[in-house]
Protein backbone atom coordinates (compact mmCIF):
# COMPACT_ATOMS: atom_id res chain seq x y z
CA UNK A 1 0.00 0.00 0.00
CA UNK A 2 1.24 3.62 0.05
CA UNK A 3 1.51 5.34 2.75
CA UNK A 4 0.25 8.46 3.35
CA UNK A 5 2.05 9.62 6.75
CA UNK A 6 5.65 9.36 7.12
CA UNK A 7 7.13 7.54 10.35
CA UNK A 8 9.60 5.15 11.74
CA UNK A 9 9.77 1.41 10.36
CA UNK A 10 9.26 -0.55 13.16
CA UNK A 11 11.67 -3.55 11.95
CA UNK A 12 14.50 -1.85 10.77
CA UNK A 13 13.87 1.95 12.37
CA UNK A 14 14.75 4.13 9.20
CA UNK A 15 12.03 6.69 8.04
CA UNK A 16 9.29 5.63 5.67
CA UNK A 17 8.48 8.47 3.44
CA UNK A 18 4.86 9.20 2.63
CA UNK A 19 3.69 7.97 -0.54
CA UNK A 20 6.61 5.57 -0.15
CA UNK A 21 5.06 1.64 -0.84
CA UNK A 22 4.90 -0.57 2.43
CA UNK A 23 2.62 -1.83 5.16
CA UNK A 24 0.59 -0.29 8.14
CA UNK A 25 -1.49 -1.87 10.26
CA UNK A 26 -3.41 -0.47 13.56
CA UNK A 27 -1.19 -1.10 16.32
CA UNK A 28 1.53 -2.19 14.68
CA UNK A 29 2.94 0.70 12.87
CA UNK A 30 4.26 1.04 9.26
CA UNK A 31 6.94 -1.02 7.67
CA UNK A 32 9.07 -0.59 4.45
CA UNK A 33 8.01 -3.06 1.40
CA UNK A 34 11.52 -4.37 1.95
CA UNK A 35 10.94 -5.08 6.04
CA UNK A 36 7.63 -6.89 5.84
CA UNK A 37 9.09 -10.03 5.76
CA UNK A 38 11.48 -9.95 8.03
CA UNK A 39 10.56 -10.49 11.68
CA UNK A 40 10.06 -8.36 14.02
CA UNK A 41 9.16 -8.86 18.48
CA UNK A 42 6.45 -7.60 19.98
CA UNK A 43 5.74 -5.87 23.49
CA UNK A 44 4.21 -8.75 26.37
CA UNK A 45 2.90 -5.64 27.81
CA UNK A 46 1.09 -3.43 25.35
CA UNK A 47 0.75 -5.89 22.84
CA UNK A 48 2.44 -3.17 20.48
CA UNK A 49 5.86 -3.70 18.37
CA UNK A 50 8.88 -4.23 20.60
CA UNK A 51 10.57 -1.54 18.40
CA UNK A 52 13.53 -3.82 17.73
CA UNK A 53 14.28 -1.28 14.98
CA UNK A 54 15.58 1.28 17.53
CA UNK A 55 16.74 -1.52 20.22
CA UNK A 56 19.82 -0.64 21.86
CA UNK A 57 20.72 -4.39 21.29
CA UNK A 58 19.66 -4.41 18.03
CA UNK A 59 23.28 -5.49 16.89
CA UNK A 60 23.63 -8.57 19.40
CA UNK A 61 20.11 -9.42 19.16
CA UNK A 62 19.39 -12.29 16.99
CA UNK A 63 16.23 -11.82 16.12
CA UNK A 64 15.39 -14.39 14.61
CA UNK A 65 17.02 -17.00 16.96
CA UNK A 66 15.16 -15.40 20.65
CA UNK A 67 11.98 -15.61 21.69
CA UNK A 68 9.12 -14.02 19.72
CA UNK A 69 8.21 -12.00 22.67
CA UNK A 70 9.94 -8.85 23.98
CA UNK A 71 8.78 -5.86 25.75
CA UNK A 72 9.02 -1.90 24.54
CA UNK A 73 11.30 0.33 25.52
CA UNK A 74 8.63 2.25 27.26
CA UNK A 75 7.38 -0.63 28.89
CA UNK A 76 10.80 -2.12 30.24
CA UNK A 77 11.24 1.16 31.73
CA UNK A 78 8.31 1.22 34.05
CA UNK A 79 9.02 1.01 37.80
CA UNK A 80 9.44 -2.80 39.27
CA UNK A 81 9.18 -3.81 35.55
CA UNK A 82 9.21 -7.43 36.11
CA UNK A 83 6.04 -7.62 37.79
CA UNK A 84 4.37 -5.76 34.96
CA UNK A 85 6.09 -8.40 33.05
CA UNK A 86 4.81 -11.65 34.91
CA UNK A 87 1.01 -10.07 35.32
CA UNK A 88 1.20 -9.48 31.43
CA UNK A 89 2.60 -12.74 30.77
CA UNK A 90 -0.07 -14.64 32.92
CA UNK A 91 -2.94 -12.63 31.13
CA UNK A 92 -1.40 -13.18 28.11
CA UNK A 93 -0.97 -17.02 28.85
CA UNK A 94 -3.49 -18.04 31.44
CA UNK A 95 -2.12 -20.88 32.57
CA UNK A 96 1.05 -19.11 33.69
CA UNK A 97 -1.29 -17.58 35.89
CA UNK A 98 -0.39 -18.46 39.30
CA UNK A 99 -3.69 -17.56 41.22
CA UNK A 100 -6.50 -17.52 38.38
CA UNK A 101 -9.07 -15.77 40.55
CA UNK B 1 25.63 -18.03 43.87
CA UNK B 2 22.75 -15.55 42.35
CA UNK B 3 21.84 -18.10 39.80
CA UNK B 4 20.75 -20.72 42.36
CA UNK B 5 19.68 -18.48 45.13
CA UNK B 6 17.37 -16.64 42.84
CA UNK B 7 16.06 -19.77 40.90
CA UNK B 8 12.66 -19.29 40.46
CA UNK B 9 9.77 -20.82 43.07
CA UNK B 10 7.22 -20.84 40.38
CA UNK B 11 7.11 -21.29 36.95
CA UNK B 12 5.00 -18.20 36.55
CA UNK B 13 8.03 -16.58 38.18
CA UNK B 14 10.53 -17.67 35.13
CA UNK B 15 10.95 -14.84 32.38
CA UNK B 16 11.04 -15.56 28.46
CA UNK B 17 9.78 -18.79 26.39
CA UNK B 18 5.88 -18.03 27.82
CA UNK B 19 4.04 -19.90 25.00
CA UNK B 20 6.70 -22.96 25.56
CA UNK B 21 5.90 -22.93 29.30
CA UNK B 22 2.29 -22.77 29.17
CA UNK B 23 2.56 -25.74 26.70
CA UNK B 24 4.33 -27.93 29.10
CA UNK B 25 1.80 -26.98 31.86
CA UNK B 26 -0.85 -27.29 29.75
CA UNK B 27 0.57 -30.75 29.08
CA UNK B 28 0.67 -31.89 32.98
CA UNK B 29 -2.60 -30.47 33.61
CA UNK B 30 -4.54 -32.85 30.93
CA UNK B 31 -2.21 -35.41 31.30
CA UNK B 32 -3.63 -38.97 31.67
CA UNK B 33 -2.58 -42.95 31.13
CA UNK B 34 -1.51 -42.93 27.39
CA UNK B 35 -0.32 -39.40 27.26
CA UNK B 36 2.62 -38.63 24.96
CA UNK B 37 5.70 -37.61 26.63
CA UNK B 38 7.10 -34.10 26.48
CA UNK B 39 10.54 -33.38 24.79
CA UNK B 40 11.74 -29.91 25.40
CA UNK B 41 14.33 -28.79 23.35
CA UNK B 42 16.47 -25.62 23.20
CA UNK B 43 19.80 -24.04 24.16
CA UNK B 44 21.35 -24.20 27.41
CA UNK B 45 20.22 -21.65 30.17
CA UNK B 46 16.57 -21.22 28.66
CA UNK B 47 15.00 -23.00 31.93
CA UNK B 48 14.29 -26.20 30.45
CA UNK B 49 15.19 -27.73 33.46
CA UNK B 50 14.04 -25.22 35.88
CA UNK B 51 10.88 -25.22 34.41
CA UNK B 52 10.65 -29.35 34.65
CA UNK B 53 11.41 -29.03 38.27
CA UNK B 54 8.86 -26.56 39.00
CA UNK B 55 5.99 -27.95 37.00
CA UNK B 56 6.03 -31.08 38.79
CA UNK B 57 5.28 -30.28 42.52
CA UNK B 58 2.56 -27.37 41.03
CA UNK B 59 0.80 -30.01 39.71
CA UNK B 60 1.56 -32.75 43.03
CA UNK B 61 3.96 -34.91 41.46
CA UNK B 62 6.78 -36.02 42.85
CA UNK B 63 9.78 -35.93 40.13
CA UNK B 64 12.49 -38.47 39.63
CA UNK B 65 15.48 -36.78 37.50
CA UNK B 66 17.78 -38.71 35.73
CA UNK B 67 19.95 -38.04 33.01
CA UNK B 68 21.64 -39.08 30.20
CA UNK B 69 24.41 -41.28 32.07
CA UNK B 70 21.31 -42.92 33.82
CA UNK B 71 19.61 -44.31 30.65
CA UNK B 72 22.81 -44.98 28.03
CA UNK B 73 21.90 -48.57 28.89
CA UNK B 74 19.15 -51.53 28.37
CA UNK B 75 20.68 -52.26 32.26
CA UNK B 76 20.55 -49.29 33.68
CA UNK B 77 16.79 -48.46 32.62
CA UNK B 78 15.53 -50.88 33.56
CA UNK B 79 17.35 -50.60 36.50
CA UNK B 80 16.32 -47.55 37.40
CA UNK B 81 12.65 -46.91 35.36
CA UNK B 82 11.37 -50.22 35.90
CA UNK B 83 10.85 -50.09 39.34
CA UNK B 84 9.33 -47.08 39.19
CA UNK B 85 7.18 -47.57 36.41
CA UNK B 86 5.76 -51.25 38.10
CA UNK B 87 4.94 -49.99 41.20
CA UNK B 88 3.29 -46.73 40.02
CA UNK B 89 0.66 -46.95 42.69
CA UNK B 90 3.00 -47.81 45.95
CA UNK B 91 5.04 -45.01 44.70
CA UNK B 92 2.58 -41.88 44.87
CA UNK B 93 2.58 -39.84 41.38
CA UNK B 94 5.62 -40.20 39.87
CA UNK B 95 7.19 -37.81 36.77
CA UNK B 96 10.42 -38.86 35.15
CA UNK B 97 12.52 -36.13 33.71
CA UNK B 98 15.25 -37.40 31.82
CA UNK B 99 17.68 -34.01 31.00
CA UNK B 100 20.50 -33.81 28.19
CA UNK B 101 18.56 -37.10 26.52
CA UNK B 102 20.38 -35.93 23.29
CA UNK B 103 23.04 -37.32 24.91
CA UNK B 104 22.57 -40.57 25.31
CA UNK B 105 24.28 -43.11 23.31
CA UNK B 106 23.79 -43.84 20.18
CA UNK B 107 25.16 -47.32 19.84
CA UNK B 108 22.70 -49.83 19.85
CA UNK B 109 24.42 -52.74 21.90
CA UNK B 110 24.03 -50.58 24.74
CA UNK B 111 20.27 -50.75 23.74
CA UNK B 112 19.57 -47.72 25.73
CA UNK B 113 17.65 -45.45 22.86
CA UNK B 114 16.05 -48.27 22.00
CA UNK B 115 14.58 -49.79 26.00
CA UNK B 116 13.63 -45.85 26.54
CA UNK B 117 11.78 -45.47 23.13
CA UNK B 118 9.74 -48.58 24.28
CA UNK B 119 8.74 -46.43 27.43
CA UNK B 120 7.84 -43.77 25.84
CA UNK B 121 6.26 -45.67 23.34
CA UNK B 122 3.63 -46.67 26.62
CA UNK B 123 3.74 -44.27 28.96
CA UNK B 124 2.08 -45.01 32.41
CA UNK B 125 3.45 -41.96 34.38
CA UNK B 126 4.39 -38.36 32.77
CA UNK B 127 7.37 -38.16 31.40
CA UNK B 128 9.10 -35.20 30.44
CA UNK B 129 12.50 -34.78 28.26
CA UNK B 130 15.22 -32.03 27.68
CA UNK B 131 17.89 -31.72 25.21
CA UNK B 132 19.72 -28.99 23.61
CA UNK B 133 18.93 -29.77 20.02
CA UNK B 134 17.15 -32.86 18.36
CA UNK B 135 18.82 -32.71 15.10
CA UNK B 136 21.32 -35.64 15.64
CA UNK B 137 20.07 -39.30 14.39
CA UNK B 138 19.91 -40.90 17.45
CA UNK B 139 17.23 -38.22 18.28
CA UNK B 140 14.86 -39.20 15.47
CA UNK B 141 13.43 -42.47 17.15
CA UNK B 142 12.78 -40.35 20.71
CA UNK B 143 10.89 -37.59 18.54
CA UNK B 144 8.51 -40.09 16.32
CA UNK B 145 7.66 -40.80 20.51
CA UNK B 146 7.07 -37.41 21.69
CA UNK B 147 5.66 -34.11 21.81
CA UNK B 148 8.41 -31.55 20.59
CA UNK B 149 8.29 -27.87 22.66
CA UNK B 150 11.09 -25.82 21.62
CA UNK B 151 12.66 -23.11 24.23
CA UNK B 152 14.88 -20.49 22.28
CA UNK B 153 16.75 -17.61 23.86
CA UNK B 154 16.29 -14.71 25.66
CA UNK B 155 15.69 -11.53 24.16
CA UNK B 156 18.52 -9.07 25.63
CA UNK B 157 15.56 -6.49 26.36
CA UNK B 158 13.79 -9.08 28.53
CA UNK B 159 17.07 -10.45 30.01
CA UNK B 160 17.67 -6.72 31.25
CA UNK B 161 14.08 -6.59 33.28
CA UNK B 162 15.28 -10.12 34.94
CA UNK B 163 18.92 -8.80 35.77
CA UNK B 164 17.18 -5.48 36.79
CA UNK B 165 15.27 -7.51 39.03
CA UNK B 166 17.58 -9.69 40.54
CA UNK B 167 20.24 -6.53 41.30
CA UNK B 168 17.30 -4.98 42.99
CA UNK B 169 16.85 -7.54 45.07
CA UNK B 170 20.61 -8.27 46.07
CA UNK B 171 20.39 -4.66 46.50
CA UNK B 172 23.20 -4.44 43.89
CA UNK B 173 24.26 -1.92 41.24
CA UNK B 174 25.80 -2.30 37.75
CA UNK B 175 26.47 0.63 35.60
CA UNK B 176 24.39 0.75 32.40
CA UNK B 177 27.07 -0.49 30.17
CA UNK B 178 28.55 -3.11 32.33
CA UNK B 179 24.31 -4.37 32.32
CA UNK B 180 24.59 -4.52 28.39
CA UNK B 181 28.34 -5.86 28.43
CA UNK B 182 26.77 -8.79 30.79
CA UNK B 183 23.90 -9.15 28.32
CA UNK B 184 25.37 -9.34 25.15
CA UNK B 185 28.38 -11.52 26.54
CA UNK B 186 25.54 -14.09 27.89
CA UNK B 187 24.06 -14.48 24.50
CA UNK B 188 20.77 -15.37 25.88
CA UNK B 189 21.61 -17.51 28.19
CA UNK B 190 20.17 -16.67 31.61
CA UNK B 191 22.42 -18.67 34.07
CA UNK B 192 25.48 -17.26 31.92
CA UNK B 193 23.98 -13.51 32.65
CA UNK B 194 23.60 -14.15 36.37
CA UNK B 195 27.20 -15.73 36.89
CA UNK B 196 28.83 -12.64 35.05
CA UNK B 197 26.97 -10.26 36.85
CA UNK B 198 27.59 -11.96 40.06
CA UNK B 199 31.21 -11.87 39.26
CA UNK B 200 31.44 -8.45 37.73
CA UNK B 201 29.63 -6.82 40.60
CA UNK B 202 31.74 -8.96 43.66
CA UNK B 203 35.05 -7.48 41.65
CA UNK B 204 35.81 -9.92 39.04
CA UNK B 205 36.02 -7.93 36.25
CA UNK B 206 38.37 -10.12 33.07
CA UNK B 207 40.18 -7.33 30.94
CA UNK B 208 38.32 -6.70 28.00
CA UNK B 209 39.55 -3.49 27.72
CA UNK B 210 40.36 -3.65 24.12
CA UNK B 211 37.25 -4.68 22.41
CA UNK B 212 37.18 -7.89 19.84
CA UNK B 213 33.35 -7.53 19.50
CA UNK B 214 32.00 -10.97 19.48
CA UNK B 215 33.98 -13.49 18.00
CA UNK B 216 33.23 -17.18 16.36
CA UNK B 217 35.10 -19.54 17.29
CA UNK B 218 36.68 -20.21 13.80
CA UNK B 219 38.13 -16.78 13.72
CA UNK B 220 38.49 -16.42 17.67
CA UNK B 221 40.97 -19.54 17.43
CA UNK B 222 42.77 -18.14 14.77
CA UNK B 223 43.30 -14.73 16.12
CA UNK B 224 43.84 -16.18 19.33
CA UNK B 225 47.12 -17.75 18.08
CA UNK B 226 48.21 -15.08 15.98
CA UNK B 227 48.01 -12.87 19.24
CA UNK B 228 51.53 -10.91 19.77
CA UNK B 229 51.00 -10.65 23.94
CA UNK B 230 49.49 -13.18 26.47
CA UNK B 231 47.62 -9.98 27.00
CA UNK B 232 45.82 -10.13 23.51
CA UNK B 233 45.61 -13.76 23.60
CA UNK B 234 43.83 -13.46 26.59
CA UNK B 235 41.23 -10.65 25.59
CA UNK B 236 40.60 -12.71 22.13
CA UNK B 237 39.35 -15.76 24.63
CA UNK B 238 37.36 -13.49 25.83
CA UNK B 239 35.43 -12.36 23.38
CA UNK B 240 34.77 -15.97 22.04
CA UNK B 241 30.97 -16.12 22.02
CA UNK B 242 30.58 -19.87 22.19
CA UNK B 243 29.52 -22.21 23.84
CA UNK B 244 32.35 -23.50 26.47
CA UNK B 245 32.26 -27.33 25.05
CA UNK B 246 32.66 -25.73 21.40
CA UNK B 247 35.75 -23.62 22.56
CA UNK B 248 37.66 -26.38 23.85
CA UNK B 249 36.53 -29.03 20.86
CA UNK B 250 38.03 -26.25 18.63
CA UNK B 251 41.38 -25.72 20.62
CA UNK B 252 41.57 -29.55 20.72
CA UNK B 253 41.37 -29.74 16.76
CA UNK B 254 43.15 -26.90 16.30
CA UNK B 255 46.18 -28.56 18.19
CA UNK B 256 45.89 -31.86 16.78
CA UNK B 257 46.00 -30.93 13.40
CA UNK B 258 48.85 -28.08 13.96
CA UNK B 259 52.13 -29.37 12.57
CA UNK B 260 53.96 -28.53 16.42
CA UNK B 261 56.26 -30.21 18.17
CA UNK B 262 56.13 -33.27 20.86
CA UNK B 263 56.62 -30.99 23.62
CA UNK B 264 54.61 -28.07 22.42
CA UNK B 265 51.77 -30.20 21.81
CA UNK B 266 51.23 -32.11 24.92
CA UNK B 267 51.80 -28.83 27.43
CA UNK B 268 48.94 -27.64 25.24
CA UNK B 269 46.89 -30.49 25.40
CA UNK B 270 47.92 -31.42 29.01
CA UNK B 271 45.68 -27.81 28.82
CA UNK B 272 43.14 -28.90 27.19
CA UNK B 273 42.61 -31.72 28.98
CA UNK B 274 42.49 -29.71 32.37
CA UNK B 275 39.78 -27.47 30.81
CA UNK B 276 37.79 -30.35 29.37
CA UNK B 277 37.81 -31.70 33.19
CA UNK B 278 36.39 -28.53 34.41
CA UNK B 279 33.90 -28.21 32.36
CA UNK B 280 32.83 -31.81 32.89
CA UNK B 281 32.75 -30.75 36.66
CA UNK B 282 30.53 -27.59 35.96
CA UNK B 283 28.16 -29.42 34.10
CA UNK B 284 27.92 -32.41 36.49
CA UNK B 285 28.03 -30.22 39.33
CA UNK B 286 26.13 -27.41 38.04
CA UNK B 287 28.73 -25.20 39.65
CA UNK B 288 28.66 -22.57 36.89
CA UNK B 289 30.76 -20.16 39.07
CA UNK B 290 33.42 -22.29 37.82
CA UNK B 291 33.44 -20.91 34.19
CA UNK B 292 35.28 -17.83 35.47
CA UNK B 293 38.49 -20.07 35.47
CA UNK B 294 38.19 -22.01 32.28
CA UNK B 295 39.43 -19.60 29.92
CA UNK B 296 42.64 -18.91 32.06
CA UNK B 297 43.49 -22.89 31.77
CA UNK B 298 42.99 -22.50 28.29
CA UNK B 299 45.25 -19.55 28.24
CA UNK B 300 47.52 -21.92 28.70
CA UNK B 301 47.77 -23.00 25.18
CA UNK B 302 48.87 -19.83 24.04
CA UNK B 303 52.36 -20.04 22.83
CA UNK B 304 53.78 -16.73 20.58
CA UNK B 305 55.22 -17.38 17.24
CA UNK B 306 52.94 -20.91 16.84
CA UNK B 307 51.71 -21.17 13.29
CA UNK B 308 48.48 -22.84 14.26
CA UNK B 309 44.92 -21.92 12.31
CA UNK B 310 41.20 -23.48 13.09
CA UNK B 311 40.76 -26.97 11.82
CA UNK B 312 37.23 -28.07 12.51
CA UNK B 313 37.87 -32.19 12.60
CA UNK B 314 40.75 -33.41 14.55
CA UNK B 315 41.45 -36.09 12.05
CA UNK B 316 42.77 -35.49 8.67
CA UNK B 317 40.35 -36.28 5.41
CA UNK B 318 41.71 -39.46 4.22
CA UNK B 319 40.70 -40.94 7.75
CA UNK B 320 37.48 -39.10 8.42
CA UNK B 321 36.32 -39.93 4.74
CA UNK B 322 37.04 -43.65 5.93
CA UNK B 323 35.31 -43.28 9.09
CA UNK B 324 32.21 -41.43 7.38
CA UNK B 325 31.66 -43.57 4.32
CA UNK B 326 33.30 -47.45 4.76
CA UNK B 327 32.40 -47.31 8.72
CA UNK B 328 28.77 -46.81 7.26
CA UNK B 329 29.32 -49.92 5.30
CA UNK B 330 31.11 -51.84 8.28
CA UNK B 331 28.49 -51.18 11.01
CA UNK B 332 26.00 -53.13 8.03
CA UNK B 333 28.52 -55.89 7.93
CA UNK B 334 28.65 -55.92 11.45
CA UNK B 335 25.10 -55.68 12.31
CA UNK B 336 24.83 -58.84 9.57
CA UNK B 337 27.72 -61.19 11.42
CA UNK B 338 26.20 -60.00 14.80
CA UNK B 339 22.70 -61.22 14.15
CA UNK B 340 24.29 -64.23 12.17
CA UNK B 341 26.71 -64.74 15.66
CA UNK B 342 24.59 -63.84 18.57
CA UNK B 343 26.92 -61.40 19.80
CA UNK B 344 27.18 -57.49 19.76
CA UNK B 345 28.10 -55.58 16.72
CA UNK B 346 30.91 -54.10 19.32
CA UNK B 347 32.37 -57.54 19.72
CA UNK B 348 32.18 -58.23 15.82
CA UNK B 349 34.11 -54.93 14.63
CA UNK B 350 36.51 -55.15 17.82
CA UNK B 351 37.12 -58.67 18.80
CA UNK B 352 36.25 -60.86 15.41
CA UNK B 353 36.68 -58.88 12.00
CA UNK B 354 40.30 -58.44 11.82
CA UNK B 355 40.66 -62.79 12.47
CA UNK B 356 38.00 -62.60 9.68
CA UNK B 357 39.84 -60.49 7.84
CA UNK B 358 42.71 -62.69 7.78
CA UNK B 359 41.11 -65.53 6.96
CA UNK B 360 39.46 -63.60 3.59
CA UNK B 361 42.45 -62.65 2.53
CA UNK B 362 43.93 -66.04 3.02
CA UNK B 363 41.07 -67.60 0.98
CA UNK B 364 39.90 -69.81 4.13
CA UNK B 365 36.65 -67.76 4.50
CA UNK B 366 33.52 -66.61 2.14
CA UNK B 367 30.62 -65.07 4.22
CA UNK B 368 29.05 -64.93 1.24
CA UNK B 369 28.04 -61.24 1.44
CA UNK B 370 26.57 -58.73 -1.39
CA UNK B 371 28.78 -57.29 -3.58
CA UNK B 372 28.77 -53.54 -1.77
CA UNK B 373 29.68 -55.18 1.75
CA UNK B 374 32.61 -56.96 0.17
CA UNK B 375 33.99 -54.41 -1.71
CA UNK B 376 34.19 -52.61 1.94
CA UNK B 377 35.67 -56.05 3.29
CA UNK B 378 38.11 -55.94 0.37
CA UNK B 379 38.98 -52.39 1.04
CA UNK B 380 39.69 -53.35 5.20
CA UNK B 381 41.68 -56.50 3.82
CA UNK B 382 43.92 -54.01 1.64
CA UNK B 383 44.64 -51.99 5.20
CA UNK B 384 45.11 -55.28 7.14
Amino acid sequence: MTIRFPGDCVVCGEKVNANETGMWARGVGVRHEGCVQAKALACIVCGGPAGCGMCEFRDDCDIESVSDICICRKCSEMPDTFSVYQRAAAKKFPLLNPDPS
Amino acid sequence: MWSEKHRPGSVSGMVGNEEARATLVGWLAKWKKGTRPILLVGPPGTGKTTVANLVAPQFGYDMIGLNASDVRSKSKISEILEPVLGNVGILGSPLIFIDEVDGIHGRSDFGGAEALIKILKNPVVPIILAANSDASNKMRGIKKAVTTVYFKKLSPRLLRVYLRGILKKENAELGPGSIIQVINRSGGDIRSMMNLAQSLETGFTPDTGKSHGTLNVEAGVAAFFKAESVEEARRILYSIGSDPREKINAFYSSIVMAGIGPEARSTMLQAISEADMLYGRIIRTQQWRLLRYLNEILLRVYLPGTNIGYAKYNLSWPVLNRIIWDGKKLRSVSGILAEAMHTSRSTIATLCLPYMLHMMKGGHLDLGLDESHESALRKEMARA
